[in-house]
């Protein structure tokens, strides 16, 4: 495994600290002003679930000092859910039959329609891995599209080359969120079956590819249960902290997609409970303490209730995992995973409300940014 | 030739290499930097490097400080 | 060589840089050079008066074993003036390294970012290992970084303000976003602040007054000496935290209890 892990990722040299860190470790790391791997690792030990309340209060009053109250939402929307790829994990795989659709503009705009009638003010685009009926060029107009209307487009698709996401870029996409799945190469390779989605390295190199071609944030992930959670974690850690150092004008976000029990549907290998995943998101705050942590609506009401503005800083609301489905007339296909918390934008800001905070749909610094058709429209005339 | 050496004027009466001007000025060629109307000579250009009348030179060892 | 302090493709042991300037005679700063166990340390470019002898420091230094001359531009007010001194002063010294130094306002001897930013873009290009005495700015930091600075060095307070270390706060944030070594330069008054420094995880100290200053100057270098050894020990051996209180609320994980219902 050593050749497949660059050094900046290796996570091995904190793997035992993670499994089993001394109680005394937990204590010195849980009140470290200057908090790093090491502190982290110790976090997500086996000792640290029963200082869980400290995590926590630690948790809520690093939230509360780099996002105050505030809880930024936005809502996905699936564009495509053709995919060449055959993930043993999820909804989308080639091996599967189920209904394959992608938007047509006029489709789009639909959905975009009903989403802005929502309130929403940043949406994520996704598709699934590349394929030829969704390639860049379609992922490239549909940010467009829905730049034209919304202030904040992320995207959550394939790995693209710099030059592609520059494109994206200059489209007027803001983020771009690619999970790594999990960053042990053996687990990776056992995982993912088929289509491109079977190179390591390139997804691994793909959020730093986005950073170079001018987007600005970077969404990374680990799907946790699919290999062994610390592992992962630590290496979803030193992802963050490489990108950071590197891009340092960029930023980085963070998210904790879990594989759920599926009747009839893929075990997890290394199921995660809901008592860990809390630790996790604590510990990333802890040490990750400026970076957005966000959780969507796969999780129950219960658990979004309990960790929104403790750790938790950005969550997604309102969502369809279908593609289409926002806007009533679209008949929504095939989805990816099976969405737990359905509230609408009203209830769940309401239950914000309710626990003191305050929904957020950022809207504002679009306005200090270039008017994306004006850069557009002075590359097709040569004038930069 | 009339030079202007580290900003005061300087009648030099010797050769027109920068080495014969150090030699003159009983400054070490190995222990002094030398520009000439602000460009700076290498070391191994002293002996080749002529003056002329009205250059501006500076000479430039290392002190104590910084 | 283990934990080494390294910039350009050099690796230097001592994490101590010195000074050269201010001490009573050139015997006692060479005195307190060797006691430093210094393998850096800075001088300053002079004009030489023919007729004027002046106190010769290059032979001396050079009899030092070990000893890397770093030449320092201050004295430039900017940036056209700092790259004529850097490359002068790379005549004399043999050595690629340089101290960029441009403070053009003589009263509080502040280093101006623009004309530091723009020598420095300059002398990377011309092969320099150049070593930026800067604002302690996080911004500025990492542009001199990827311009291909060997290091940065933020100041710790304004040189001669006796303040002790004023920008403590951003120092921190330098050291922890910065690839190359962090070099904290002006304002560590004492072998306390200097250890502190590195405590914090500074790689290394750049000391020239409070020694030069001192009663007993050799002394003093080798007490700075042994502060930064310490400080570099204490900083791998991991500081026990400060306690930080938690803000007091009603229990915040209540709702993990009985499971994944709901």
């Amino acid at each position: 495994m050593s050749a497949a892990l660059p050094d900046w990722l290796d996570p091995r040299p904190w793997l035992d600290l993670a499994r089993a860190a001394d109680p005394s470790v937990v204590e010195r790391s849980l009140r470290s002003g200057e908090p790093g791997i090491r502190e982290f690792a110790a976090l997500l030990s086996p000792a640290a679930a029963s200082r869980m309340e400290a995590l926590a209060q630690r948790a809520l009053a690093l939230t509360r000092r780099h996002f105050g109250r505030a809880i930024s939402l936005y809502a996905p929307l699936y564009l495509s859910n053709y995919c060449p790829a055959r993930c043993t994990y999820c909804g989308f795989s080639a091996g599967l039959r189920i209904a394959r659709h992608k938007l047509t503009p006029a489709e789009l705009e639909a959905e975009l329609s009903a989403l802005k009638h929502l309130g929403i003010e940043e949406i994520l685009l996704l598709t699934g891995d590349r394929a030829a009926v969704a390639d860049y060029p379609y992922v490239r107009d549909c940010v467009r599209l829905a730049a034209a209307r919304f202030p904040n487009v992320a995207v959550e698709v394939f790995p693209m080359s710099v030059d592609e996401y520059r494109g994206l870029a200059v489209a007027g996409c803001t983020a771009v969120t690619l999970y790594q799945e999990t960053y042990d190469p053996v687990r990776y390779r056992q995982s993912h079956l088929g289509g491109p989605k079977r190179d390591y390295h390139s997804r691994l190199d793909a959020p730093a590819r986005a950073l170079a071609g001018d987007i600005r944030v970077a969404g990374l992930g680990a799907l946790l249960g699919l290999g062994e959670p610390r592992f992962d974690l630590l290496g979803l850690f030193q992802h963050a902290t490489h990108l950071r150092r590197t891009f340092w004008k960029s930023g980085v976000a963070i998210s904790f997609p879990r594989l759920r029990p599926e009747p009839g549907g893929y075990t997890a290998a290394f199921p995660v409970d809901q008592k860990f995943l809390a630790q996790v998101i604590f510990a990333f705050r802890i040490c990750l303490p400026d970076v957005p942590l966000l959780l969507s609506t796969r999780e129950s009401p219960r658990f979004r209730d309990g960790m929104a503005g403790v750790g938790i800083s950005k969550m997604s609301v309102a969502s369809r995992t279908t593609v289409g489905g926002y806007d009533l007339e679209t008949v929504p296909s095939g989805s990816q995973f099976d969405i737990e918390d359905h509230r609408g934008v009203a209830a769940f800001c309401a239950a914000l409300e309710a626990k003191g905070l305050q929904p957020v749909f950022k809207n504002w610094d679009a306005a200090y940014r270039e008017d994306t058709a004006s850069v557009e429209a002075a590359a097709a005339n040569g004038q930069i | 030739m009339d030079l202007v050496v580290n900003g005061e004027s300087y009648r030099y009466n010797g050769q027109a290499t920068i080495a014969d001007l150090l030699r003159e000025c009983q400054a070490e060629a190995g222990r002094t930097a030398v520009m000439v109307n602000g460009d700076v000579v290498r070391k191994s250009s002293f002996d080749s490097v002529s003056l002329s009348d009205g250059d501006r030179v500076e000479l430039i060892v290392i002190a104590a400080g910084g | 060589m283990t934990d080494g302090l390294k910039l350009g493709d050099r690796i230097f042991s001592s994490r101590l840089l010195l000074g050269t300037g201010k001490f009573s005679s050139t015997d006692a700063m060479i005195r307190a050079v060797r006691a430093s166990g210094a393998e850096l340390v800075t001088v300053a470019l002079r004009r030489f008066h023919p007729g004027r002898p002046v106190d010769d420091v290059l032979a001396p230094l050079a009899a030092i074993e070990g000893l890397t001359l770093v030449p320092n531009t201050s004295g430039a007010r900017d940036a056209g003036e700092a790259v004529r001194a850097a490359r002068l002063g790379r005549e004399l010294c043999g050595s690629p390294f340089v101290k960029l130094e441009i403070h053009p306002n003589p009263h509080h001897l502040l280093p101006d970012p623009i004309e530091t930013f723009e020598a420095a873009k300059i002398l990377v290009g011309e092969g320099f290992l150049v070593l930026p005495y800067m604002p302690a700015d996080p911004v500025l930091a990492r542009r001199l970084e990827d311009l291909g600075c060997a290091a940065v060095m933020p100041l710790g307070a304004a040189i001669g303000s006796g303040q002790g270390l004023t920008t403590m706060s951003m120092l921190k944030l330098i050291i922890r976003d910065a690839s190359v070594p962090v070099i904290v330069d002006a304002g560590l008054r004492s072998p306390s602040e200097a250890a502190l420094t590195m405590e914090i995880g500074g790689d290394a100290v750049l000391v020239n007054s409070a020694i030069a200053a001192a009663e007993n100057p050799e002394l003093m270098a080798s007490a700075f000496a042994a502060a930064v050894r310490a400080g570099r020990d204490a900083w791998k051996a991991g500081l026990m935290p400060q306690s930080d209180v938690a803000v007091a609320t009603s229990p915040l994980t209540a709702f993990l209890a009985g499971g994944e219902a709901g």
